[in-house]
């Protein structure tokens, strides 16, 4: 039953693209909001808005009830997670199909299954598919070194329950996880609250890469091509494109084949991207996660292949017919994007939240803004500091940087301080127009010389 | 549960031991019952616990005194009007989105009356989300002079509730 009308349950740019697309559906909007986003874009985008509680997160936009019971007062059928907040938890999605509201993701069940790493990796491992090179759950400090010696160094170790670099280290020797083992258990454990930990050999010299994908919820599953997201500060990332052009075309269809084998085999239904590590040295391919959701970088996808992946989100959903033939998507142009973020990079990246003066982005052929800033914007200091996303694209790797060069030289934004020196630095860095990077890159040789 | 004898009795007491309830009401034509494991309870004076069961009421102090202009939204969004207090006068405010009730439970009198005196910490209505009920009070001693929302009506957070004339 195609959906009729959607709460839009997130804010900032993610809000104005659900919105954008639900409008072009012709499915009516309700957009929640916080006390301080009353005033937002979306807001004034959407047919209603209802303001859910104080600015504080936890208060408006992390509470499941208040954003199903908005979605039940105002009729809405379905309601549209966005990323972050509760697009990957379960009890979010469970919520809405206890109370008869469409949620625009996959199932509760897959949400669950593939939320907790380990039973990802385990799943993936079912599937065929294949794994840094790793181990279960590990209890301390003595199994550590033990698995170490047999994964050989150097290790990284990971938290179970989430990512973003948190309860995460890299171990070079016994010493190193003498001294951080218990450390990021307990951030793991504050952070997830559950401080689990398991290994997986490093891989020194990787790129991030991951698969767009889309399922029927009955084992149809297409992709929409990969990402090189390696450009990437704490496990943050910075910069993506689409495709990874040092690939070679072997091990482009074998990450593709797997991402497809894994999220069939679990009658994956809606949108997510299927994460790898590609080890540039052995040209090998790791599973690392699933994201459950649509991501901050799906443009980068959308440009190369035309596709628009938030109205496909809202198709599936509502049941209706979409094209799920592989041989209908083609990838035949190349896409970067830089996140635009409210922090000062020469200051530790401090976030710099405040009003924008002026917001003047660039235009031109080729380049795509997805945003909620304008002139005499507060950026307000409650979320996170991505106030943007810049797109480019064009007809190779080599225009598209070229254009992202000039794009970023364009684009003036006054009243805050912004990252985009620092993405000026790193998009015009020999490395990257060679396309000599890896996830290291930005951290280990960018970063430096920048501080100066 | 038609003409319930006994031994219906005896099993809703028991039914009630062996759960984890603090307290049960329950009405029907033909019974009224009321078990509780606080023995300085005197009788229900909470809401009655859902179908699907917790309940969780939240104490929170009413919203105080804020004259805010009203925020009206700009033409191709509706959001609702907080209306402006007047001079003197105290607005009980939504602590969050919700539903909002004027009595404990369906049929039961309402907590206030217009021209009813309050006190800071009289009860003057329940916001509830998604089964969670969040008793509203007063916030300041005074005089009920206006009631302004429906029973049963959705209201938003930060929205005006009740407005109260201060004692002097």
């Amino acid at each position: 039953m195609p959906l009729k009308k959607v709460l839009v349950a997130n804010r900032g740019e993610i809000a104005v693209r659900v919105i954008r697309a639900a409008q072009a559906l012709g499915i009516e909007t309700v957009q929640v909001v916080s006390d301080a986003d009353r005033d937002s874009l979306a807001a004034h985008m959407a047919d209603r808005t209802v303001v859910l509680g104080p600015a504080q997160s936890r208060l408006s936009y992390l509470d499941p009830k208040l954003l199903v019971h908005a979605a039940i007062k105002t009729d809405c059928d379905s309601l549209h997670p966005g990323y972050g907040f509760l697009s990957e938890r379960a009890e979010l999605a469970d919520l809405c199909s206890d109370h008869g509201v469409v949620f625009v993701g996959p199932t509760a069940d897959t949400i669950d299954a593939l939320g907790d790493k380990l039973r990802a990796r385990a799943i993936a491992k079912d599937a065929g598919v294949a794994l840094v090179p790793g181990t279960d759950s590990i209890a301390n400090v003595d199994q550590a070194k033990q698995a170490a010696e047999g994964i050989g160094f150097p290790v990284v170790m990971k938290a179970s329950a989430g990512g973003g670099g948190r309860g995460m280290f890299i171990a070079r020797d016994y010493a190193d996880l003498d001294v951080s083992f218990d450390k990021a258990s307990a951030e793991a454990e504050e952070a997830f609250g559950d401080g689990t930990l398991y290994m997986e050999r490093f891989v020194g010299n990787a790129r991030h890469v991951e698969v767009q994908v889309l399922g029927d919820g009955d084992g149809r599953v297409v992709h929409f091509g990969e990402r090189d997201c390696s450009t990437q500060r704490r496990y943050q990332k910075v910069v993506e494109e689409a495709p990874c052009a040092i690939m070679p075309t072997d091990a482009r269809a074998k990450l593709h084949r797997s991402a497809i084998q894994l999220l069939s085999s679990l009658n994956y239904r809606n949108a997510g991207t299927v994460e790898f590590l590609y080890d540039v040295d052995t040209n090998d391919i790791y599973f690392i996660e699933v994201n459950t959701r649509i991501q901050v970088e799906h443009p980068v996808s959308e440009q190369v292949t035309g596709a628009d992946l938030v109205q496909l989100q809202f198709k599936v959903a509502g049941g209706e017919p979409v094209d799920f033939d592989q041989s209908h998507i083609h990838v035949n142009r190349h896409a970067i994007e830089c996140r635009i973020n409210a922090e000062d990079a020469s200051n530790n990246f401090t976030p710099s939240p405040g009003r924008i003066a002026t917001w003047q982005p660039p235009r031109g052929a080729g380049i795509r803004i997805d945003s909620h800033c304008a002139d005499g914007y507060l950026v307000p200091p409650y979320y996170d500091s991505m106030i943007g996303k810049l797109i480019v694209t064009a007809s190779d790797r080599d225009a598209a940087v070229e254009r992202m060069i000039a794009a970023l030289e364009e684009f003036q934004i006054v009243g805050i301080t912004t990252n985009l020196p620092i993405l000026r630095h790193i998009v015009s860095h020999p490395d990257f127009k060679d396309n000599a990077i890896s996830t290291r890159w930005l951290e280990s040789s960018v970063l430096a010389d920048f501080q100066q | 549960m038609a003409n319930p004898d006994a031994k219906d009795i005896e099993s809703l007491v028991t039914l009630f031991n062996q759960s984890d309830w603090d307290e049960m009401h329950l009405k029907t034509d033909d019974l009224e019952i009321f078990l509780s494991n606080d023995p300085k309870a005197t009788g229900p004076t909470q809401m009655i616990a859902t179908a699907t069961g917790a309940l969780a009421p939240v104490e929170t102090s009413a919203q105080s005194a804020d004259t805010d202009e009203a925020k009206i939204t700009p033409a191709g969004a509706d959001t609702t009007v907080v209306t402006d207090v007047a001079d003197g006068l105290l607005a009980v405010r939504a602590p969050n989105l919700g539903t909002f009730y004027r009595a404990p439970k369906p049929g039961a009198p309402p907590y206030i009356e217009v021209g009813q005196a309050v006190e800071p910490d009289t009860e003057v209505c329940l916001i509830e989300v998604m089964k969670l009920f969040t008793p509203v009070r007063a916030g300041s001693a005074g005089v009920v002079r206006e009631i302004c929302i429906a029973d049963g009506q959705m209201v938003e957070f930060g929205q005006v509730l009740v407005i109260i004339e201060p004692r002097a």
